[in-house]
């Protein structure tokens, strides 16, 4: 079981990720008076651009290393996740250190990719991704390390469970930092800075086609998923049924749910300018800081 | 006594015997002839006076006078008055004083006519060229009357257009020649620190289809209308009209009542759906595609509008010298009202929703600001000067067509940023339809079956002048005519609203934020094809010859790697 299970988290992003891109895609449109892609448009997207010529604009190992690493480290980072609370095969080798680490080590290779492209709106793009890692990490870290805190482990089954200790003030103050800060973990507007498409043209991505593009936009897909199921599977995990299986239906419920408000808003709000970004950014490291502060001192 | 007798009498008093003469001509043009000696001094005196400077005019005359002629105009818009001073250069040493020095925005016009005349300019700051490609080799002047309109000169070699180097702490992000948040050909060169804009050179023209050349040596009087709607695939009937309007100035006619409604309401939709399209493109340069999608909507419903009018979504080929080619029956008059009643509708809940957003205001107040005084300075026109506090507005203060019977507010905004321009232009949609609503009460009064269009007497007499001005959506456009022998103009000068605003861009980009270049570039709604208008068409031999994919592939990376 705890080999399946490792085989099943990764069925289930890998299967989910798509979907979820295209849930954003059809509420965006219909919000925009359009009708918009079937649900199943990105799988087909993602089809088309694995059947592509895989074109490499620059000779270096980084930019042919780059989409891989980034694919293969949010892999790893969703294959550790605990399934239905429980440890699996991998949980003895990798702590909620480990997730933060695989977590940056996939963002870090987006800009190694933009950066190795030589392309001048890749650098521009690479330079607010960096900003923006640097930023948002440390709001994840302590969403996790506060779980942490509360259960006293650094496994992550537990420091999962003290996430959701549902009794304690800070409990509320991450849960809200975490929300806010949603919009920006899955960049989407008004936080999709380091893309911004009319500004700096996709910014890292620009010089990627093909399988390499494929393999980035699988990645963010499954970010986003992640960032969303961090939700449903820590902070809510206590509404946590005792079937596997109703279990995960709930959580592509709840996922469901919150692409549903990542869309309204992001169709909704135009882009931020990355120092307005910055300073909001800024704000939450402080709460989140705040409610880590409040975590030890037992609140 | 007038403004208009005023200055003619202020000019000879000042130039003496280097004031040539006066043209006669309506209460609302002044045409003079001076001394180019006198041409600064005189430029200077009309701008003491409160002149607003428009453009500059040159034509190869050597046939008629053996010199090349130069005009600049100048606007007085509390008076209704336009000025053209006209100078003469022996036709084998064409040389000027320039202008810039006092009139920045004149700079463009003169480095124009150093490339395609070969006109010299004593004392130009920035002698570069401006309109010809980088290839077009030297000496070959295109608007000179012996170069013919279809010259296809082997291309000069080893030439590319020098860019400014960076300034020392920079790095140059290359926004152009395309780029997505451009959507013609232009390229901005920005020099950035960080995040931060240092500076910009812009080199576009990139476009020319040689039009104003065919127009003066292949075309004909009514032909011209439709290839003029060309110009620009948004404002087309303000060229068409504004051209037909300087010919019919410089012949003296009058069109028919009916006609002048029937050319304000075209107009007047043509603003409607270019304020749409800019207020959907304006979102999503901001990155906001929701407002994009639901302007674009709204336009949908006018372009359907246009549609059953003239034929078009656009270029409706509707404006004639003397009149227009269509009618507004009372059944158009009424799918015109019920359009106007939704579009209004519509637009009124997609504003509360602007304004209504935080974000909006981050991203648009303080941003691309300009002075009232850098708006003078750079002779803005359009909502980019009103959002500045300049109350200037063609259609108020140089009426032309039927405005003079329409009673409209001109919006004025005094933030002098992308916000204003903004506001201004959403206010401008809502007048816009009360100045349609108003031309169908009038139509309705006036007999139907009134002639549309003038039968024209005779030809049209050579060598007078006519000047015209049209309140585009982006501002003033200007049409010069001079009138010439076989049916056609001698000389047609175009000059869109982007030609000037565009010339403040790169002050107006400067100490903002990178990520606000798409938006303030796009503040001044940039009509790149209008601007560029004046080229020669050049259709450089190639050989033919099929490309295999492979091989394309393989020089396209050969070229990144510069190997």
């Amino acid at each position: 079981m705890k080999i399946v299970a490792v085989f099943i988290n990764l069925v289930f992003f890998l299967l989910l990720a798509p979907f979820l891109e295209g849930v954003m895609r059809k509420i965006t449109a219909r919000v925009q008076s359009r009708q918009g892609p079937p649900l199943y448009q990105p799988y087909l997207d993602l089809l088309k651009l694995l059947r592509k010529e895989n074109l490499v604009s620059a000779e270096n190992w980084a930019f042919r290393l780059a989409p891989l690493l980034a694919f293969a480290s949010m892999l790893a980072a969703v294959a550790i996740l605990p399934l239905h609370g429980q440890e699996n095969i991998l949980s003895h080798e990798a702590d909620l250190m480990t997730l933060i680490y695989l977590l940056t080590l996939s963002g870090f290779s987006v800009l190694i990719g933009a950066l190795s492209s030589g392309n001048p709106f890749g650098s521009v793009g690479a330079s607010r991704e960096m900003m923006t890692i640097i930023m948002l990490e440390p709001v994840l870290a302590m969403t996790i390390i506060l779980g942490a805190v509360r259960n006293g482990t650094m496994s992550l089954p537990g420091a999962l469970q003290g996430v959701a200790s549902t009794e304690s003030f800070s409990y509320f103050l991450m849960l809200a930092v975490y929300l806010l800060a949603l919009q920006a973990f899955v960049s989407r507007q008004p936080f999709d800075i380091p893309e911004a498409e009319v500004e700096i043209l996709e910014g890292p991505y620009i010089e990627y086609s093909g399988p390499n593009y494929a393999l980035f936009r699988y990645t963010l897909n499954i970010k986003r998923t992640f960032y969303a199921w961090l939700l449903a599977g820590g902070f809510l995990s206590f509404l946590r049924p005792a079937n596997l299986f109703l279990d995960l239906l709930l959580q592509t419920a709840l996922i469901i749910l919150l692409f549903g408000l990542i869309s309204v808003v992001g169709a909704t709000h135009p882009r931020f300018r990355i120092d307005q970004a910055i300073k909001y950014y800024a704000l939450l490291i402080v709460l989140s800081l705040l409610a880590v502060g409040l975590g030890v001192s037992g609140l | 006594m007038n403004k208009k007798e005023f200055l003619a009498g202020l000019l000879k008093d000042k130039l003496g015997s280097d004031f040539l003469g006066q043209e006669v001509s309506s209460d609302h043009r002044l045409f003079v002839d001076i001394e180019k000696e006198a041409l600064l001094p005189a430029v200077k005196l009309i701008l003491e006076q409160g002149g607003r400077y428009q453009v500059g005019i040159s034509y190869d005359d050597r046939k008629n006078h053996q010199s090349f002629a130069l005009i600049h105009t100048l606007a007085f818009d509390r008076d209704g008055l336009l000025v053209a001073l006209r100078a003469f250069a022996p036709g084998n040493n064409p040389e000027f004083d320039s202008i810039t020095p006092v009139v920045p925005g004149a700079g463009w016009s003169e480095r124009e006519y150093h490339d395609l005349l070969g006109l010299n300019f004593k004392g130009h700051p920035n002698p570069k060229r401006l309109v010809l490609s980088d290839d077009w080799p030297e000496g070959i002047y295109p608007l000179r009357q012996d170069v013919p309109h279809d010259l296809m000169p082997p291309s000069a070699e080893e030439v590319a257009f020098r860019l400014e180097q960076a300034p020392p702490g920079t790095s140059v992000i290359p926004f152009g020649p395309f780029h997505s948040s451009l959507h013609e050909p232009a390229h901005f060169s920005v020099y950035v620190d960080g995040e931060d804009i240092k500076g910009c050179e812009y080199r576009g023209f990139m476009t020319h289809r040689g039009i104003e050349k065919l127009g003066q040596t292949e075309l004909t009087y009514n032909d011209v209308p439709f290839v003029a709607e060309r110009i620009c695939g948004i404002c087309g009937s303000v060229h068409s009209t504004n051209y037909a309007q300087a010919v019919e100035a410089a012949a003296g006619l009058k069109i028919p009542q009916r006609a002048e409604f029937i050319r304000v309401v075209i107009l007047e939709l043509e603003r409607l759906h270019s304020h749409l399209l800019w207020l959907g493109v304006a979102g999503h340069l901001i990155g906001f595609d929701t407002v994009f999608m639901q302007a674009w909507r709204i336009r949908e419903k006018i372009m359907w509008l246009a549609e059953s009018l003239t034929g078009n979504r656009k270029t409706y080929g509707l404006i004639i010298i003397g009149g227009v080619r269509r009618n507004i029956t009372k059944e158009k008059a009424e799918d015109i009202r019920r359009v106007l009643q939704e579009v209004e509708k519509e637009t009124l809940t997609l504003e509360k929703a602007i304004i209504k957003d935080k974000t909006i205001h981050k991203r648009t107040r303080g941003v691309g600001y300009l002075s009232k005084e850098d708006a003078i300075k750079w002779n803005l026109v359009g909502p980019v000067a009103r959002a500045r506090g300049l109350d200037i507005d063609v259609r108020r203060d140089h009426p032309y067509a039927a405005y003079d019977e329409l009673k409209f507010d001109v919006p004025v905004a005094e933030t002098g940023d992308v916000w204003g321009t903004l506001v201004v232009r959403l206010k401008e949609i809502y007048e816009a339809i009360k100045i349609i609503r108003q031309c169908l009460d009038k139509l309705a009064i006036l007999p139907e079956n009134e002639p549309l269009a003038l039968e024209l007497e005779g030809p049209i007499p050579a060598g007078k002048q006519g000047l015209s001005v049209v309140e585009a959506p982006r501002g003033e456009a200007v049409h010069y005519v001079l009138t010439g022998e076989e049916n056609r103009p001698e000389r047609w000068r175009v000059r869109a609203p982007t030609y000037p605003n565009l010339q403040a861009v790169p002050d107006m980009l400067l100490n903002n934020k990178l990520a606000d270049f798409p938006i303030i570039v796009g503040s001044i709604d940039p009509c790149i094809s209008c601007t560029d208008r004046v080229m020669v068409v050049e259709l450089r031999e190639r050989r033919v010859r099929i490309v295999a994919r492979q091989e394309l592939e393989k020089i396209s990376r050969k070229m990144r790697l510069g190997r």
